[in-house]
């Protein structure tokens, strides 16, 4: 199962934790789970969702974090209570496929253990749309000899890829609750199809493609998010 | 011998110069020349074409309407490495490169270019053939959106589009609604040949250049009224239609030739091509255009006459007109030309027989 694992945010000396826009994002994980539950009621392939802490003073209001989790109907599935020394390693040992977090250092360490890792950018417009949407962005330009992404990212991303792949594939072409997007921001269409045929050889066909070459990447984003 | 970043190899193989991965094939072009930075889209004409418009997909359309969406896609996945053979808007395509390249020769720091993007609907599934057709054609086009069924228009105006040309009047519709200079191309049997070096562009008058006013005045008061009301406010400018920005956007680069010294050979030519009459409404029409700072370089008065013949002499690449009765005839004699589904004339007649009789008078 692919597991994705969340970070918790700042705490406002409240009862119940204040919420941010995560929250949406867990809505349609669990939107997608519902769906291919109805396709196959056995389905094995499901998001699973985690959430870790490395906060020392959350860590003592664990139960706070449950019941607010649960006040919020958020379909969380393990509390991971680590050491920031460790915590990279707790998503190995728990499988996690794809980590999400605020914080840049966060995601560079899980990155270094092989972790995929992204960041939630709260700049980024929310979409309005039930459809999860999730965009694969080529951002550096890329010489052709050089081998910039350890080999334990690309990985990583490999697997990621076919899971998603497959999780796409129980689903037709439209009416999809999960929607797969790649965006090339420099370099052009055939930095683009090389990007298309690397995400196929690794079982994943991506929805839509957006080649920039250069253009302004703000304007064309904002429509790939508000997209309904 | 190139790395992808996953560490895979690929190699370059033989004459053909094919990338191998699996069993999917790129096909590049065979000689790679270093290719020139797209411009950015805020200096940049940027004319966004759909797939349909660009290459011929008629077959491939046929089984998406038969056999539906999935057969489609398997079609067009399994003759991925197929190129297309050129639409209707290839030729138009073609000439904005030549016109770039002339460009790029005289003044080789700017970016006043054409800029032109592939807008489709298409799940990017069709991605890589798509990719393959214009690495065959060698054409240059380096940005796309392949929008996998979803509204093109936010995407037009993030790249800030002058011109939009699809195969499906409703995006075209939306596309004019925004703002935005839209046309509807159709599949053309007999297509002439046009110049390689040099732009022509066409232009119908009213309701393209110019607002529908005055043609609303003729379909509500007949041929007299409209002559009398033309001749009195001859003065008065007319309000701008959808495209008048494009004829802007054509002028400024016409003006850079200028500047060279290339005014009577310039490689961009536009023509005014309406029913409208030299003796009397015609005066109206050219004021206005000398009113917006604007020059056409050739103003053709047909006083009703069918405008296919006066096309085939010119010989435009691409025709805009808002009544698909001078579309259809244009298209006939082997002019490529498009529809401005705007004003007037949308409403008041739908068929070709309607269109005929109303315009076999003088307008």
């Amino acid at each position: 199962r692919p597991v994705k694992c969340l970070k918790s945010g700042p705490d406002d000396g409240g009862e119940i934790l204040e919420i941010d826009e995560s929250h949406l994002l867990l809505k349609l994980l669990h939107r997608v789970n519902e769906r291919l539950e109805e396709e196959n009621p056995e389905e094995p392939l499901l998001f699973d969702v985690i959430l870790i802490t490395t906060d020392s003073q959350r860590q003592q209001q664990s139960s706070r974090i449950i019941s607010s989790t649960k006040h919020y109907g958020l379909e969380i599935s393990r509390f991971c209570f680590a050491s920031e020394d460790d915590f990279a390693e707790s998503l190995q040992t728990n499988n996690v496929q794809l980590f999400l977090t605020t914080d840049r250092n966060e995601a560079s360490q899980a990155a270094q253990k092989g972790v995929l890792s992204a960041l939630l950018d709260q700049r980024v417009a929310i979409s309005t749309s039930d459809q999860l949407r999730v965009m694969f962005c080529e951002d550096a330009v890329i010489q052709p000899d050089s081998g910039h992404t350890p080999v334990s990212t690309e990985r990583a991303v490999q697997s990621f890829a076919a899971q998603m792949g497959e999780m796409r594939r129980r689903f037709r072409l439209s009416d999809s609750p999960l929607s797969f997007i790649l965006v090339t921001l420099h370099g052009g269409r055939d930095r683009c199809a090389d990007s298309l045929l690397t995400l196929r050889s690794s079982g994943l066909s991506v929805d839509e493609a957006y080649c920039l070459a250069g253009a302004p990447r703000g304007p064309i984003l904002r429509c790939c998010s508000l997209t309904s | 011998m190139m790395s992808l970043n996953n560490g895979q190899t690929l190699t370059v193989s033989g004459q053909d110069n094919r990338t191998h991965l699996e069993d999917s094939v790129v096909l590049k072009p065979s000689t790679p020349t270093r290719k020139p930075k797209p411009p950015k889209p805020e200096n940049a004409i940027t004319i966004a074409v759909s797939a349909r418009v660009l290459f011929n997909m008629d077959k491939e359309q046929q089984i998406y309407e038969q056999q539906g969406m999935e057969e489609y896609i398997k079609y067009q996945v399994e003759h991925e490495t197929q190129p297309f053979s050129p639409g209707p808007a290839f030729s138009f395509v073609k000439a904005l490169e030549a016109v770039n390249t002339q460009l790029r020769e005289l003044y080789p720091e700017s970016e006043e270019l054409f800029d032109v993007v592939l807008m489709t609907n298409n799940h990017a599934y069709v991605g890589l053939r798509l990719i393959n057709t214009i690495n065959h054609h060698q054409l240059f086009i380096e940005r796309f959106c392949m929008t996998g069924g979803n509204s093109p228009i936010g995407y037009l105006k993030a790249y800030h589009t002058n011109l939009y040309l699809s195969a499906d009047p409703i995006k075209v519709r939306e596309a004019l609604e925004e703002g935005i200079a839209a046309a509807t191309m159709f599949t053309q049997e007999k297509i002439t040949e046009v110049s390689e070096t040099q732009l022509r562009v066409a232009f119908d008058g009213d309701a393209v250049l110019f607002s529908d006013e005055s043609e609303q005045i003729y379909k509500a008061h007949g041929l007299d009224k409209f002559f009398e009301h033309e001749k009195a406010h001859e003065n008065k400018p007319l309000d701008h239609g959808p495209l008048k920005g494009f004829l802007e956007a054509l002028g400024k680069l016409q003006k850079k030739f200028y500047g060279k010294g290339q005014r009577m050979d310039c490689p961009i030519r536009t023509y005014l091509v309406t029913a409208r009459s030299a003796a009397s409404s015609g005066t109206r029409a050219l004021k206005t255009l000398r009113s917006w700072g604007l020059e056409i370089d050739e103003a053709l008065f047909l006083a009703g006459a069918p405008k296919g013949p006066m096309l085939e002499k010119i010989r435009p690449h691409i025709f805009f007109d808002d009544q698909m009765f001078h579309v259809e005839g244009a298209a006939e004699m082997g002019t490529v030309a498009c529809h401005v589904p705007y004003g007037i004339a949308q409403r008041i007649t739908k068929t070709g027989i309607k269109d005929r009789e109303t315009s076999s008078e003088t307008k």
